[in-house]
């Protein structure tokens, strides 16, 4: 199979690569991008662990081509802590218990990573709607909402993390 | 670190993420057609290459390899749609994947088996066996009630659902020339290690399992599965790794799922609603091949009275071969069902007798310990219902006219034991546990119990993940067991360290500890039953099309001592939006030509963020006599939230209800 040159920034770092067509954008970061804090758990963009953002929106990373993602820049769950000091939402999470086995994590994190960049202060109900797309089949979600708040809450009184700009290679 | 702190960096180390050196990803064949003579096949790995059985390992397995054990590859027909027919390996997911097409089968589809009580009547699904029943026992005692003036019956069926844990199944086999290593999402390394020597016919030295970061099991991860032996087989054959990660779809078509249990039952009561014999059928569906088919009736069976004192009991317990996947644990695996099946029952008189369900209830509670005619032993259950229903505000927030109550014994599994192993070295304790955590926060408990029993501070103490090669002997991480029986181990181990650093030092002291090195790997047996309560209680919202929405679900538990609250509670929230899921969404359902219906996640009904409310959650703590007070926990949701939310559902639809999960057509409003 030919193979197609693609330029990608991820988490703020530019990298290009040659990758079949066909090859999903999860697969990119996790097999030749080595990222491999994103996950898969189906096969038919139910679940959302993938999700990643892509150009500031929250996409799942599974049904979006490599090819879809050329030029582009992707913020995957292992762009969230900047210097070794984790972000807001992960601090929230941890702090709320809002994970048990660790694997919806990464695409529960971007998922609200995204919101809060939308909606700085989403109540309950928004919160439970804008995570619909994502699946948790151990916490029953009551502290990922309460993780969602609270990191709504660090951001209003601390301030949104500034952005690390890495430069390009 | 923090638990949890890797997750949120997305550092865990899950199965996919371990890559070895000429690795070679692996993509099975499977059965397009529940069954089907197969008569040629041409390319892959298949039982022309390996001709070995499964090994019935793990929760409810009797490590045997019997007439009934699934073959790792299908020889000469297909049981079930889903079932391995071949392997191929690729250098990369995707040429694996395109390799599939290089196997060449061709199908002769035959009529599939798909119900149980077609199984019942049909010919035997497997040629040379007489019948479909997999297992016909009776369990209790035989009785007669002539007076009691109400008998009712009925007959209830939880369909399958799937264990959809959020990480699909998947293994990396390697082999050096002198030992299989291989790691594994899992449950219980030391089950899957134990099923790969039996499967395979290999020393127990030279297999060693390694658990992977685990992203949920609830249930299918405990044991061994036919993908697991092809590739340790493939590794061994040529010499390379072998990766093999399940697709969802794999997952949904191809995993043990849950429950697929029916119950035809029949109850002797008197005018004041006291229950005086249970009698009736319990069928499980156990799929095309043995393993936990062959445990789960009979389980289901002696748990059939369910918190009650009631004093005669005789009930059948069946499983059936059909044409569908092997059935396996899922969270509750037995237990759920027999709950749900009593109390129903209960409901059903409350409602001849037009009493308080609640009434009915307490009317069959002993104020003593109880052993059943089905071997049940419980302790005193009212008391425990009495202060569930305070803590429910039963009769003032929720009232009999909208609520369910679901009250529940559960079962936990704690024979034989459990090990663990605990090592100081270097100022730090490493802590390895016979059953593998797959989320529920083992390192939470553990760290409680080594500040509690060494006086160790929990930054110095990490519990590391399942090694067949740091623990010499384990169970398993299900029904409900672990902080009781890994804790238990935990505790004895920290003993004999304490014992040695005393010997060493003349007193003990966490100091002392730290600046030596021990190692002890402890065995706790165990044995006997450590029953507690739960009750639930739920209040649905039923649209006119038959939507169901829950309202309100609170839960009382007693949970016994709690080692760590976020734990607990975490535990408690999972189990109930499974349970709810249970009863509103979740099945993997076939056509009766056996077409698998079930093609997505979605499909097969996992309740998101958006389809659930809040929960309530409320604890009894009353200490076990363990020393450190646990009792079971894990399993408490499933059990108690399906009876609760279905009779609420009865009482705001007036339909009765009978199976799992309600279907809209079940109660949609006459249009």
């Amino acid at each position: 199979m030919g193979k197609i040159k693609v330029r990608v920034k991820i988490n703020g770092k530019e990298r290009s690569d040659e990758v079949e067509p066909r090859m999903l954008l999860a697969h990119y970061l996790r097999d030749v991008v080595g990222a491999t804090g994103t996950h898969i758990g189906c096969d038919t963009s139910n679940c959302g662990a993938c999700t990643v953002v892509m150009d500031g929106k929250a996409v799942k990373s599974c049904t979006v081509l490599v090819g879809q993602a050329n030029g582009r820049e992707i913020k995957t769950v292992e762009g969230l802590s900047q210097n070794g000091k984790l972000s807001k939402i992960q601090k929230a999470f941890l702090d709320k218990h809002g994970l048990q086995c660790g694997y919806c994590t990464s695409g529960m994190l971007m998922a609200s990573y995204w919101l809060l960049k939308k909606n700085k202060k989403p109540n309950e109900e928004e919160i439970r709607r804008n995570l619909s797309g994502n699946l948790c089949r151990c916490t029953g979600y009551q502290n990922i909402v309460e993780a969602v708040k609270y990191a709504s809450e660090l951001i209003e009184k601390e301030g949104e993390e500034e952005e690390v700009v890495v430069e390009s290679q | 670190m923090i638990t949890g702190q890797k997750f949120v960096e997305g550092k865990g180390t899950y199965v996919d993420d371990i890559n070895l050196p000429g690795m070679l990803y692996m993509a099975i064949v499977r059965s397009p057609y529940s069954r089907a003579k197969i008569a040629s096949l041409k390319g892959g790995l298949n039982s022309s290459d390996y001709e070995g059985r499964m090994a019935s390992v793990g929760e409810g397995g009797s490590g045997e390899i019997n007439i009934y054990s699934e073959p790792v590859f299908a020889q000469g027909y297909t049981s079930y749609l889903g079932q391995p027919v071949a392997a191929v390996f690729g250098e990369d997911r995707y040429k694996a994947e395109d390799l599939l097409n290089s196997v060449d089968v061709e199908y002769e589809p035959l009529k599939p088996v798909m119900e149980i009580d077609a199984a019942l009547k049909a010919d035997p699904i497997h040629p040379g066996t007489k019948n479909n029943i997999l297992i016909d026992k009776w369990v209790g005692k035989e009785f007669k009630d002539t007076s009691s003036p109400i008998v009712l019956e009925d007959s209830f069926y939880n369909r399958r659902v799937a264990t959809n844990p959020m990480e699909p199944r998947g293994v990396v086999a390697t082999y050096d020339g002198n030992r299989l290593t291989m790691w594994a999402s899992s449950q219980s390394s030391q089950s899957i290690k134990e099923g790969l020597v039996e499967a395979m016919n290999l020393s127990p030295d030279s297999v060693r399992v390694i658990q992977a970061d685990t992203g949920g099991g609830f249930g299918l991860k405990g044991g061994l599965h036919p993908e697991y032996v092809i590739a340790a087989h493939a590794a061994m054959k040529y010499k390379r790794p072998v990766k093999w990660i399940e697709t969802r779809s794999e997952h949904l078509s191809s995993s043990n799922p849950g429950r697929g249990a029916r119950a035809d039952i029949k109850i002797f009561a008197g005018k004041n609603g006291i229950i005086n014999g249970v009698t009736g059928e319990v069928y499980v569906d156990a799929g095309a091949y043995g393993g936990f088919g062959e445990f789960a009736p009979g389980f289901i069976a002696y748990q059939l009275t369910g918190p009650y004192a009631i004093p005669n009991g005789y009930v059948r317990a069946i499983a059936t071969l059909t044409n569908k996947v092997p059935q396996g644990p899922y969270r509750g695996a037995g237990r759920p069902e027999a709950s749900y099946f009593i109390e129903r029952m209960v409901d059903l008189l409350a409602d001849e007798l037009k009493m308080d369900p609640a009434d009915v209830r307490i009317a069959n509670m002993s104020s003593e310990p109880f052993k059943s005619p089905l071997g049940l032993e419980i302790g005193a259950a009212k008391p425990f219902f009495q202060d569930a229903l305070k803590e429910f505000e039963y009769g003032k927030r929720f009232t009999s006219d909208t609520a369910g109550l679901g009250f529940f014994v559960l079962v936990p599994g704690i024979g034989p034991g459990e090990g663990a192993r605990i090592k100081i070295e270097k100022g730090r304790v490493k802590v390895w546990l016979g059953g593998d955590t797959a989320g529920q926060g083992h390192q939470e408990f553990v760290r409680t119990l080594i500040r509690e029993e060494l006086g160790i501070a929990s930054d110095l103490v990490e519990l590391q993940l399942g090694d067949t090669d740091a623990v010499k002997r384990g169970v398993g991480a299900w029904g409900s067991r672990s902080a009781i029986t890994a804790g238990a181990a935990v505790i004895a181990a920290s003993g004999k360290i304490k014992d040695m650093v005393i010997k060493d030092f003349g007193d003990y002291s966490p100091e002392n500890a730290l600046s030596g090195s021990y190692d002890i790997d402890h065995f706790e047996e165990m044995k006997g039953t450590l029953n507690s309560f739960g009750a639930n209680i739920a209040v649905a919202d039923v649209s006119p099309l038959g939507a169901i929405r829950v309202k309100d679900c609170w839960s009382y538990y007693d949970v016994g001592r709690v080692l760590s609250k976020e734990s607990v509670w975490g535990q408690i929230m999972g189990g109930i939006v499974q349970g709810i899921g249970q009863v509103v969404s979740e099945e993997i359902a076939y056509s009766d030509e056996g077409e698998l219906l079930t093609g997505s996640i979605a499909d097969s009904g996992v309740l998101s963020a958006d389809q659930v409310p809040n929960f309530v959650v409320k604890v009894a703590e009353n200490r076990s006599d363990l020393p450190h007070g646990v009792k079971g926990l894990g399993e408490a949701p499933t059990i108690g939230v399906p009876s609760a939310l279905v009779r609420s559902i009865e009482k705001v639809t007036g339909k009765r209800i009978r199976d799992t999960p309600v279907r809209p057509e079940d109660i949609a409003e006459d249009l």
